[in-house]
């Protein structure tokens, strides 16, 4: 049945219907609303768990992976600051190959101190070994999260689900929100691997010799490297239950286009409208969603965009001395295509700043009519006025 | 999922785990502090005239634990249920509590815990000590003396008690109202000294004469015959007013006062507001007439309240300089009285905070009534019972007087005590069965010491538990404040309200105001306690403990030193400050 829903409680409806038995999480702007409707389900018995009240999010991932490493389900939220915060227990939950999901709402990190959607929060994380899911929509942030327990809990790596700030996370709109019968199909109570237990005591991830050390983070590297085919099996699972599929690279128009974009969350629903727009109009636009960052999908890119003309990447976020960060991804992965297309960064409404249709439309006439892609992405819509009177 | 397509087969897991225990490592030799259980002194027992373990016994009331809660009251205080009623509680005014939310009503919790001693005949009294063969003779059955009697019976002492009253207890008995003190209590509560087969000699009054008499055939004596004679006004027409002590002493022996109409209360301590009480109780309509200003009264606050509330008037910053006939007998037939009362005006403060008040120029106002009654304090009723004064050795100790003339003597009570109060005399009567036991154990030279050693706090009450080196003599004699309180570990929570006799109830009998707490109520109120520098065995040492070095056995709690590593965290978490911490020494 179809229900308006704000994006938060798309997250906090999938936790209910997944039963997860611990969720541990500090409250920040704009994850707030999740974790409220969250304690809120706990508090009236709508969802079976205990909820923690924490003073930090690195005390929030902290009570997680204690939990987790118990054997139960498990959950945590952040934003921003929070999500920076927790930057050294991301690393640990991931090395101790504990099947956590998070729902990481992007925002800006300050200062200048701002709110909005960036992001930088996220991608800053790229290198803990968690694997990141971008969400367009309600309903994908809602489908995301169920997906990301059977993933996480399949290949043991703890799972990002993202979701862009205000845009999504309080954005209302109707979502089909499925019956618990149907996600109990789908989602088995979770069975670890391995557990703390009192009956039979064990120490866990302590000391590591180099003898060893290599060898565990390659076998995370191996995990990893065997999660685009999973998750792959999982959509389809889901597919069959619930007659909506995710791949991680969704292809768009693109077999004729001479132009594809490729970006991730809200905007792609922009990026939809504009290349509609575009093909009314005679041009052959196209467009990749990235909804798997990490690991990034190199094969399902390759596949789709060798051989193609021109490629133009839309970060709404930056690494400041190189470029975009997809941008920067999508370069590397498709260095060894046989035929790799010209690659055109755009960095476009950080922290909040609009990006409409017309931006898209913008960016690909600038595509359109350059030939040279450069090996910087270029800044879109800045202020001129500004930027001019620096050099004065 | 479908059964026959698991998803992928998951690599196998590389993960750092043994399962080997980690016990070879002995963390311990990682420490340079070591923590340790250090119980400190709670303010309320340090404040209580008694020294009784207060947070003791709140947390064994808390836990239902009442035989353990009245064996560490009894061995402080034969009298719980008597000054759960009439103490003035001085404990509760340095509740740590009361910068939370409010104090403690420990006054009310030792009264629960009295009256469960009384109403249950089967909990044996203390065990005393076999008897030593020395005879004690005391003089005066008050609360000093039947304590003196109480606690060296404890230590093995036979006492026999002389009394000029036909009753025993003294103030108790023949003093405090019986809407304040029911003598159902005194009389049970002093039915479990005479079991310790303590003899009480009524209608006996001790004379100077006899108590040379008690040289040859006591060891020892103890003289605690309180002030039973009242302080006269010196003014004109002071003939005509009635003591106010005598009063109360008429009313108890069920006399017929016969007095109507009203009465003037000269004085402001506690037997004028008890006159003032009792009489209103009688239907007479009593006025208190006191020289200073009402905050000044050393009558204890909420008796004043609660007389003011069942209808006694005073008149503060008023001296009565002459008492006359009036002539005429008044309407009702009772003879008619005019007080000449002085104003008076507050000069200054004196340095105990009363104001001292001087005369207001030659400002006078007239008073008429029926009964003019006095209670402006008493004295010795014999020269003999004043401290005696000689050439033999004395020692002042704070609640009383040894000397030595002919066999050891100890004065106590109103005597010797500044608080004239019933838990001092109370007080008076333990400190001095500590001082004569230690005399004859180990000498008048040691008297002093072994006293200050048995100190709750910083003094000036003793311990009876400390004097016999039970567990609360190894509490650091650290007073704990309420900063040292760990209170994010506690709720606020409302102090439990006694039923209490509406004002128009109670002047209509002399029932008692107040009842005793419900044992729900009691448990509620026992587990606001913080038990401040109490191990209460909430095991918080033991949850925050990384290195799980804190054993349990049975409520004794220690630290493993093996694998201890001094992060000290268990004294940092402990809620009540019954930890701390120490330098290794190497």
């Amino acid at each position: 049945m179809k229900q308006v829903t704000e994006g938060s409680q798309a997250v906090s409806e999938a936790v209910r219907l997944a039963k997860v038995q611990v969720i541990a999480a500090y409250p920040i702007t704009p994850q707030t609303h999740i974790v409220e409707m969250i304690s809120q389900s706990c508090a009236n018995g709508a969802l079976d768990a205990r909820f923690i009240c924490v003073e930090s999010e690195h005390s929030a991932m902290a009570a997680i992976i204690g939990a987790a490493s118990s054997g139960v389900r498990t959950f945590t939220a952040s934003s921003s600051h929070g999500l920076a915060y927790m930057h050294e227990l991301l690393h640990w939950s991931s090395g101790a190959r504990l099947p956590i999901v998070m729902a990481d709402v992007n925002r800006a990190l300050g200062p200048g101190w701002n709110i909005w959607l960036d992001q930088t929060d996220s991608l800053s994380q790229r290198d803990t070994g968690w694997i990141q899911l971008y969400c367009e929509d309600s309903q994908d942030v809602l489908d995301t999260t169920l997906m990301a327990y059977r993933l996480a809990e399949s290949v043991n790596l703890p799972v990002m689900v993202v979701l862009d700030a205000f845009f999504l996370s309080h954005t209302y709109e109707p979502i089909d929100i499925p019956d618990q019968k149907a996600v109990d199909t789908f989602l088995p109570p979770f069975s670890p691997r391995f557990q703390l237990d009192t009956a039979n005591p064990a120490a866990f991830n302590q000391f590591v010799a180099p003898q060893a050390y290599m060898e565990m983070r390659y076998n995370i590297q191996l995990a990893m490297e065997q999660v685009p085919e999973t998750y792959r099996l999982i959509a389809e699972e889901f597919e069959a239950v619930f007659s909506r599929g995710y791949q991680p690279v969704e292809a768009l128009q693109c077999e004729d286009a001479e132009i594809i974009f490729v970006t991730a969350g809200t905007t792609v629903s922009t990026c939809r409208q504009a290349v509609d727009r575009l093909r009314h109009a005679g041009e052959k636009a196209g467009l990749l969603k990235l909804k798997m960052f990490r690991p990034f999908p190199i094969d399902s890119f390759r596949q789709v965009l060798n051989g193609k003309q021109k490629v133009a990447v839309v970060d709404r976020n930056c690494s400041f001395g190189a470029s975009g960060i997809f941008a920067q991804e999508l370069r590397a992965a498709l260095y060894h295509a046989a035929s790799p297309p010209k690659i055109y960064g755009y960095i476009a409404g950080l922290g909040g700043r609009d990006v409409t249709p017309q931006t898209i439309e913008a960016i690909y006439w600038q595509t359109k009519n350059d030939d040279n892609p450069g090996a910087e992405s270029r800044w879109v819509g800045l202020d001129q006025q500004t930027v001019a009177s620096w050099h004065n | 999922m479908t059964d026959d397509q698991p998803v992928q087969k998951a690599p196998p897991l590389f993960l750092p785990h043994s399962y080997a225990s980690t016990e070879f490592n002995k963390t311990g030799s990682w420490r340079y502090v070591r923590p340790f259980y250090d119980e400190k002194t709670s303010p309320c027992s340090a404040a209580c005239p008694l020294g009784e373990d207060i947070a003791h016994v709140e947390h064994l009331v808390s836990r239902n634990l009442m035989a353990e809660a009245r064996q560490t009251i009894l061995i402080e205080n034969p009298f719980p249920a008597v000054c759960g009623r009439v103490c003035f509680h001085s404990c509760e005014s340095a509740c740590n509590r009361a910068q939370l939310d409010e104090s403690i009503a420990i006054h009310h919790l030792e009264r629960f815990v009295g009256d469960l001693l009384i109403s249950n005949e089967r909990i044996a009294p203390l065990e005393a000590f076999p008897a030593n063969g020395k005879n004690v003779a005391i003089a005066g059955a008050g609360p000093a003396g039947l304590a003196a009697a109480y606690f060296l019976s404890l230590l093995g002492y036979r006492c026999e008690v002389y009394e000029a009253m036909a009753a025993p207890g003294g103030i108790l008995r023949w003093g405090i109202p019986t809407y304040r003190l029911p003598q159902d209590v005194v009389e049970k509560e002093i039915s479990r000294i005479k079991e310790l087969g303590v003899t009480i000699h009524c209608r006996t009054p001790v004379t100077g004469e006899m108590l040379n008499t008690f040289k040859t055939r006591y060891d020892a004596a103890f003289i605690g015959c309180g002030y039973g004679r009242a302080i006269n006004l010196r003014i004109d027409g002071a003939q005509k007013a009635v003591d106010g002590l005598a009063l109360l002493y008429r009313m108890r022996a069920d006399e017929d006062i016969s007095l109507t109409g009203n009465a003037a209360i000269i004085g402001g301590g506690n037997t004028a507001v008890d006159v003032a009480r009792s009489l209103v109780r009688l239907g007479i309509d009593p006025v208190i007439v006191y020289r200073r200003q009402r905050q000044d009264m050393p009558a204890f606050d909420p008796e004043v309240q609660m007389a003011l509330n069942e209808g006694v008037k005073l008149m503060a910053l008023l001296s009565p300089i002459r008492i006359e006939a009036a002539g005429s007998r008044s309407a009702n037939r009772q003879p008619l009285f005019s007080i000449t009362l002085q104003k008076m005006r507050v000069s200054d403060t004196e340095i105990s905070g009363r104001s001292r008040v001087v005369p207001d120029g030659d400002r006078t106002e007239t008073l008429q009534v029926n009964h003019v009654i006095t209670a402006i304090g008493a004295e010795p009723q014999a020269p003999w019972q004043r401290m005696p004064a000689g050439d033999f050795p004395s020692l002042n100790l704070s609640h009383c007087k040894l000397i030595h003339d002919g066999m050891p003597i100890a004065c106590g009570g109103d005597l010797t005590n500044r608080i004239k109060s019933v838990s001092d005399a109370i007080a008076s009567g333990k400190q001095a069965a500590i001082a004569l036991d230690t005399y004859f154990k180990s000498g008048w030279d040691a008297v002093k010491e072994t006293v200050a050693d048995c100190q709750v706090g910083t003094g000036p009450a003793v311990s009876l538990a400390i004097y016999l080196g039970q567990a609360r003599r190894s509490r650091n004699h650290h007073i704990v404040s309420y900063s040292e309180i760990n209170t994010p570990y506690f709720k606020t929570a409302s102090r439990v309200i006694a039923p209490v006799l509406s004002p128009a109830d109670r002047i209509q009998s002399f029932l008692p105001v107040e009842s005793t707490l419900s044992e729900e109520a009691a448990l509620a109120e026992s587990r606001r306690c913080f038990n401040c520098g109490i191990c209460n065995s909430c095991d918080t040492c033991r949850l925050y403990c990384p290195e799980m070095s804190v054993r349990v056995e049975d409520t004794h709690r220690d630290i493993n030193l093996d694998y201890c590593k001094g992060c000290g965290l268990c004294v940092a978490e402990c809620p009540r400050n019954a930890m701390a911490l120490k330098e290794e020494t190497i």
